[in-house]
């Protein structure tokens, strides 16, 4: 799941980094906080534990292996926010010292590896087995279940980082300059492959790799997973994130109905097409604000076709509520001072 | 001392042999080994480090990680094939001057070329990049299976051989700078010269320690794997298999958790604050500058040239 | 009760510990130790004296009874604070037994830099103790080397020279000798030897009984039970062979001389030779129907 430099342009890569900055200073700032003095020796042995992970090779049935990448297990056994940590630098120090995943894409593949897979398999095995009663049969299967969510959740951003490519860089026939390869098979050919047999892998490694500390080490301290009192908070974040998927819907629906712009949400040119002249004030103001994403989508993509549109309506969505989420824990921490102690991330 | 059961004798005669059952390979584990050992030699040298030959000897590594990724970021800048083959040439060029062996380069370069045309073949096609046709594959014949339509021909076209090479070139262009990166400074001065990238104190300490523990516990893992090598007669069955894997990753962890205790012990039986100090790296001499200049003005060069040929 | 006399370093009282949830591993412990001392912890594995030593350097605290340093109680709010926190930590020095996590930083030049450093030494003083150090202990050649590339005798060198670099006063060493082969070893122990006449105070835990004549003149011996048994001169304390066996650091052993078999408490410390005779404490016993030792 590494992508190498050459795959992802500029303008895919250097907004990783961008996003990736603030992630590792959070995660820093956060776990330097929980750990203290620990923090430096167990960030670069959980990054030193996390690398030999990947380096065993894990039979599957048919004859084939594979090979786990180990952050939800890491996150199961020490925490998300350390897998962050432990799982970029483990990255980093493949992608340097040898050379395997790219240096430009090194931000990009931490996105996948050590932000949405260590976060969407703890948050998965948080829902299954987050009860303080949970038997350890419960944990194991739970940890496997989120590894292969986890993995799976990092191979389809995989495959959409590489199948926007040809969307947003084209040289001046229009052909694409870095992937070729668009959504359409960028995306299964990343998610069939772990769907179907490397996920499995990782569910292996995660679960049974519980399975077994927790039989070798009954009092194995495992990350604390989200108590009953975060119940409502979880569920409201599992609706939104649901909605927030389902949003391309509301786009394709349109789209097969025949339905135009919503009434009353006309732009300048509909408008003027319905009503035959554009009010004056109208024109003037219409062009003091150009949107970052006009109509949910990059600039002059009304035109692409509709399985893009909806993947960037989703994109939207999700950007959308990033905001919003942002801007509350601010107004929150401004308002309540710096006791919070939030479970959420 | 209880004295010793009978058959515990050399030559004693085994019971019944047990039943010829087709067993699984052993060549995973010797691969997982093999991989294994490889990288533990590439990390652990010894004091005749050869690692520091050649043209770039004597440049600081923060002078050749700067110069490195300046030059790596301008070929995912470059579009042209021209302008791509002169860098990958250029890539060469420093990994020659270097002394990188040149059996390394090869192994390097050609395992990516080869990745890179595979994934990159079905690019070539009409089918992915439509454009003239200049071979024809297959004649499917129009027609359709299942929901898919199937074309009349698929053939390779002039613009899918223009990407496939782009893509080819690219990455192997970076792949080669990288190398030349790994290949001329040692892992820990590779590490610390990020510094100059702008990578805080905080992890580029965490970095090092990774880096320096790593052969511990890789060596951890390559005595799980040795042991069962030495008992193991064939595979053992995919579920077993599993187990034992997520068994030896479970030891590992077990040492990695001890290991980290004690090393936070020792780093405040020396007085840690938690607050990280270095001891002020040399400054950078004529060399250096000469280096990171040089490849600046390459990379300006290049895709200067780039645009100007687009 | 303390050995030679003058100030006392340290003051252990009834000290208690355990891990949480294990049994424990030390219990009732009291000595003190005196400035220039030479103190060897002996004991079996596992009753304790590695514990005694991470009890002494602050690591761990008693879960009853105290430790103290110059009249100062360990406890981690005054080894937080401000003067006293980091003259400890460079008056003390820990050689640990496992050289691996004591050499953590990428190399060897930065493992000596790094208590200066935390110290906030300006960075000229700090390179030339570096270089004196280096010197002092021969590893010179070995500046720029990594950890992992050293063998066990230079990462032992390279370990004690991290702590010699900040002057420390007491050394307290766990198993310095183990893994080391002869040469090694003796070299660790000439050069304790020459700390020794500077005055450091030495405290080391070891099982290997062959050490004492060379590095200790006290002995404290922890039994299986993790409590202080004897405390004495080495040449006592290996002469007490009942002591020794009870606390299980001698063995009973038997060996082969043609078609006899003796048995009789025996310690490894110097090759013995003896008669075929009968004499008080040795039973001879044909091949076949061995006795227990007489004692």
């Amino acid at each position: 799941m590494h992508i190498p430099d050459g795959y992802l342009g500029p303008q895919t890569y250097l907004p990783a980094w961008g996003v990736m900055a603030p992630v590792w200073s959070w995660a820093s700032a956060r776990l330097k906080r929980t750990l203290r003095r620990r923090q430096l020796p167990m960030m670069a042995l959980a990054a030193a534990f996390t690398f030999v992970v990947m380096m065993f090779n894990v039979p599957l049935p048919g004859g084939t292996s594979g090979h786990a990448v180990g952050s939800v297990l890491v996150a199961v056994l020490l925490g998300p926010w350390v897998a962050v940590v432990a799982v970029s630098v483990a990255l980093a120090v493949q992608a340097l010292l040898f050379g395997d995943g790219g240096i430009t894409a090194l931000a990009a593949n931490c996105l996948t590896m050590a932000v949405i897979m260590p976060f969407a398999g703890w948050w998965t095995y948080g829902l299954l087995a987050g009860r303080a009663g949970s038997t350890p049969r419960r944990r194991a299967l739970a940890a496997g279940i989120g590894g292969y969510v986890g993995v799976n959740a990092a191979a389809l951003a995989t495959g959409v980082l590489l199948g926007i490519q040809p969307l947003i860089a084209h040289d001046a026939s229009g052909r694409p300059l870095y992937c070729p390869f668009g959504l359409a098979v960028a995306v299964p050919a990343m998610a069939l492959p772990h769907l179907l047999a490397i996920g499995f892998v990782e569910a292996a490694v995660t679960g049974l790799g519980l399975a077994y500390l927790m039989r070798t080490e009954p009092d194995i301290p495992i990350a604390a997973t989200p108590g009953p009192g975060n119940r409502p908070l979880r569920r409201l974040a599992a609706t939104v994130a649901v909605l927030a998927l389902l949003a391309p819907l509301g786009l394709i629906a349109a789209a097969r109905l025949g339905a135009g712009t919503a009434w009353g949400e006309w732009s300048a040119g509909e408008l003027s097409a319905l009503a035959g002249r554009l009010p004056a004030g109208f024109g003037r103001l219409s062009s003091l604000w150009r949107a970052p994403l006009p109509d949910y989508g990059p600039p002059g993509a009304e035109a692409s076709p509709m399985a893009s549109q909806a993947l960037w309506y989703g994109v939207s969505a999700a950007l959308g509520i990033a905001a919003i989420v942002a801007v509350v824990l601010a107004l929150r921490r401004l308002l309540a001072g710096k006791d919070s102690d939030d479970a959420a991330p | 001392m209880t004295p010793l059961p009978e058959w515990l004798r050399p030559g004693f005669a085994p019971g019944a042999a047990a039943p010829r059952r087709r067993r699984g390979s052993l060549r995973p584990l010797r691969r997982a080994l093999a991989a294994l050992e490889a990288v533990l030699s590439m990390l652990v040298s010894d004091s005749r480090d050869d690692r520091r030959t050649g043209l770039l000897r004597n440049a600081d590594p923060r002078a050749k990680l700067l110069a490195g990724v300046v030059l790596i970021v301008a070929a995912t800048l470059l579009h042209g094939l021209a302008t791509l083959g002169l860098c990958l040439a250029l890539a060469v060029g420093l990994a020659a001057a270097g002394r990188v062996r040149p059996v390394r380069i090869a192994a390097v370069l050609g395992a990516s070329l080869a990745l890179t045309t595979l994934v990159m073949a079905p690019a070539t096609l009409d089918v992915v990049t439509p454009g003239a046709p200049v071979l024809t594959v297959a004649r499917p014949g129009g027609g359709s299976l299942g929901p898919f339509r199937l074309p009349a021909t698929v053939a390779v076209t002039g613009a899918g051989l223009a990407v496939a090479a782009r893509m080819l070139l690219r990455t192997s262009a970076c792949v080669t700078l990288a190398l030349v990166l790994a290949a001329t400074s040692r892992p820990q001065e590779l590490l610390t010269g990020l510094r100059a990238l702008g990578v805080p104190q905080a992890f580029v300490m965490v970095l090092t320690m990774t880096e320096r523990y790593l052969a511990v516990l890789l060596r951890a893992a390559q005595e799980l794997h040795l042991a069962r090598l030495a008992r193991s007669i064939g595979g053992i069955g995919v579920r077993r298999e599993e187990a034992w894997a997520a068994a030896g990753i479970g030891a590992v962890f077990r040492r990695t958790r001890t290991l980290a205790d004690a090393v936070t012990l020792a780093m405040i039986a020396r007085g840690f604050t938690g607050e990280v100090r270095l001891l002020r790296p040399p400054r950078w001499r004529r060399l250096d500058w000469l280096v990171v200049t040089a490849a600046a003005l390459a990379a300006v060069a290049l895709v200067a040239a780039d645009r100007g040929l687009a | 009760m303390s050995g030679t006399g003058g100030e006392t370093v340290f003051a252990v009282a009834d000290a208690s510990f355990a891990y949480p949830a294990q049994t424990p591993c030390l219990e009732g412990v009291s000595f003190a130790v005196a400035r220039g001392e030479r103190l060897a912890l002996v004991g079996a594995n596992g009753s304790g004296k590695s514990t005694l030593l991470h009890l002494l350097d602050g690591l761990y605290f008693p879960a009853s009874g105290s430790v103290s340093y110059l009249g100062q109680p360990l406890s981690e709010a005054a080894l937080e604070a401000a003067p006293f926190g980091p003259r400890f930590r460079a008056d003390v020095g820990f050689l640990f037994q496992n050289s691996d996590a004591q050499l953590f930083c990428p190399t060897v030049e930065d493992e000596l830099a790094f208590g200066p450093l935390q110290m906030g030494w300006r960075q000229d003083e700090v390179e030339r103790r570096i270089a004196d150090t280096l010197t002092m202990l021969e590893i010179g050649k070995l500046r720029d080397r990594a950890p992992a590339s050293l063998s066990a005798g230079e990462k032992k060198r390279v370990a004690l020279a991290s702590l010699l670099v900040l002057a420390p006063s007491v050394l307290l060493l766990d198993e310095p000798t183990g893994g080391l082969d002869p040469r090694s070893q003796s070299l660790l122990l000439e050069i304790l030897d020459g700390l020794h006449g500077r005055g450091i105070t030495l405290i080391t835990a070891t099982h290997d009984l062959t050490l004492l004549p060379h590095l200790a003149d006290r002995v404290l011996v922890l039994s299986e039970e993790h409590r202080l048994v004897v405390d004495g001169t080495p040449e006592n304390v290996l002469a007490d062979t009942g002591v020794l066996l009870a606390v299980n650091l001698i063995h009973a052993h038997a060996h082969r001389h043609g078609r006899l078999v003796h048995s009789h408490p025996h310690q490894h410390v110097v090759a013995h030779e003896h008669a075929h005779d009968d004499e008080p404490g040795h039973g001879h016993d044909r091949l076949g129907d061995r006795k227990e030792p007489e004692r």
